[in-house]
């Protein structure tokens, strides 16, 4: 039995390492595809947060994460905007994927639980959703809706495989034994 | 009051998703218009901090390019320093024009014969050995005849017979090249000889190896008469052109009289420590050519190039 105490902590661990990865090293020109793809890993904590969380508490934890964003790129509230929109929109896409006999109490987001499927369309969803939001932001309208658009593709399908993999490598097979 | 404390309940999610939406915007919108506030940018204390540690660790995925730029300036900066043959009869740079403003000017810059373009001086000819900087891929230093590969070839304008320094002295003379590698035999072979001097009295002697130990080399061919001091330098002598004149050999360590001999034994430690050698220059010879050619024509056989 894991206590909130233990939990919390836990997931605070988790969101530390994903935004040190991100900002530290993903982030730099070195890991940018063709000036096109950029790979927001730290939307792996926001999109693998637990299935029961509060949604003032999610809102919350995506508007820090995002704001820690803006203070390190200079970009005033653009991750912040885009992440809070992703936390409002979780709980509605995770409510439309809702698998036959709604969720166990120890579901979470994981692809040996889910299975494939599922959880493909839940990262591509999300992370569409959160890219085409953050680049229209970012370039303030869309005027240049070409490179809008192969910025939202090409990043869409970057984050997604590269989450994907964080899924696959990391996540436990088997069920936490609650 | 409990209706509206339950409508607030009610609709918390989209109440506080649209309190922080508008946050952020607003902090968008702030950030692009007027002067960004003191705490919510890049050089705040922390952020800083962390910043930095970013430079740092990608720091390291672009060492490779920043030792290539690196070493194609130092080729540029050393081939500065190696006096052409010319020297002393030809001015270093162009003449200017006399007139009052170039002259102030160019009495700021303390060299008065040079030929300023947008405030850059201009060489009057190029320099006589440029350099082809490159990096040791392979090397031997524990066999009688040692050899190192370098990671240039004919493509970078490498030629058999030129000469090969690093930044610590003289390193050997170019075998065999191929089209991207070349093979030098290094100044560790039985066979290589260069001419070199000492640059205190200007001694001339020829520097050769025996084959034992590859921190040091002997000077042959010191008259029995000169006097030798330990700790003096030897550098080349530039007699044969493939070395410009004055690249450090090593320093006198010791000096035996040999019994039945004209001429001293001297122990010269190396410069360069061979097993440490990592980037090198390959020395192109512009006056090569020109000397080679009038010392056939005076009938001089030219010094035994090593084949081995």
């Amino acid at each position: 039995m894991r206590g909130g105490v233990f939990e919390i902590l836990w997931q605070a661990l988790r969101g530390i390492l994903y935004i040190a990865l991100y900002v530290l090293l993903i982030s730099g020109t070195d890991f940018v595809l063709f000036n096109l793809g950029w790979c927001f890993i730290y939307l792996g904590f926001l999109l693998f947060l637990p299935i029961a969380t509060p949604i003032v508490v999610q809102l919350l934890i995506g508007f820090l994460t995002g704001i820690t964003m803006d203070l390190f790129f200079d970009t005033g509230g653009v991750h912040a905007a885009a992440a809070v929109l992703l936390m409002y929109l979780r709980p509605w896409v995770l409510r439309l994927l809702t698998p036959r006999d709604g969720y166990d109490a120890q579901d979470a987001v994981n692809i040996h639980q889910m299975g494939w499927q599922w959880m493909v369309v839940y990262l591509a969803m999300l992370t569409a959703i959160h890219h085409t939001a953050f680049f229209l932001l970012e370039l303030g309208s869309i005027q240049v809706p070409g490179i809008a658009l192969a910025k939202i593709v090409i990043s869409t399908l970057y984050t997604g495989l590269t989450l994907l993999i964080i899924q696959l490598v990391f996540f436990p097979t088997r069920r936490r034994s609650r | 009051m409990n209706n509206l404390l339950a409508f607030l309940f009610r609709y918390r999610g989209i109440l506080v998703f649209a309190l922080l939406e508008v946050l952020s915007l607003f902090l968008l919108v702030r950030n692009s218009t007027y002067q960004r506030a003191a705490f919510f940018n890049s050089s705040n204390a922390y952020v800083g901090q962390v910043l930095d540690w970013r430079a740092q660790i990608q720091g390291y995925f672009r060492l490779v390019d920043v030792n290539q730029s690196l070493m194609q300036e130092n080729a540029r900066l050393r081939q500065q320093l190696y006096r052409p043959d010319l020297s002393g009869r030809v001015a270093d740079s162009l003449p200017v024009s006399q007139d009052s403003t170039t002259q102030a000017r160019l009495a700021l810059l303390g060299r008065p014969d040079s030929l300023l373009l947008g405030l850059r001086q201009l060489a009057a000819h190029d320099p006589d050995y440029p350099l082809i900087p490159a990096r040791v891929v392979s090397s031997t230093q524990r066999r009688v005849d040692n050899y190192l590969t370098l990671n240039v070839g004919s493509v970078d304008g490498v030629k058999q017979g030129m000469g090969v320094v690093s930044a610590d002295g003289v390193v050997g003379r170019v075998k065999v090249t191929s089209e991207h590698y070349t093979t030098i035999t290094s100044v560790l072979h039985s066979k290589s000889t260069i001419s070199a001097r000492i640059q205190r009295d200007g001694t001339i002697g020829t520097i050769r190896w025996l084959g034992d130990d590859p921190t040091h080399v002997l000077l042959d061919n010191v008259p029995r008469q000169n006097k030798l001091v330990r700790g003096d330098t030897v550098v080349t002598s530039g007699y044969n052109a493939v070395f410009p004149e004055g690249v450090l050999v090593g320093r006198i360590e010791s000096f035996v009289q040999e019994p039945d001999k004209n001429f001293w034994t001297v122990r010269v430690r190396l410069a360069v420590n061979f097993s440490r050698l990592t980037y090198v220059y390959v020395v192109t010879s512009r006056p090569k050519i020109e000397r080679d050619t009038v010392e056939a024509r005076a009938g001089i056989k030219p010094e035994a190039e090593e084949r081995p």
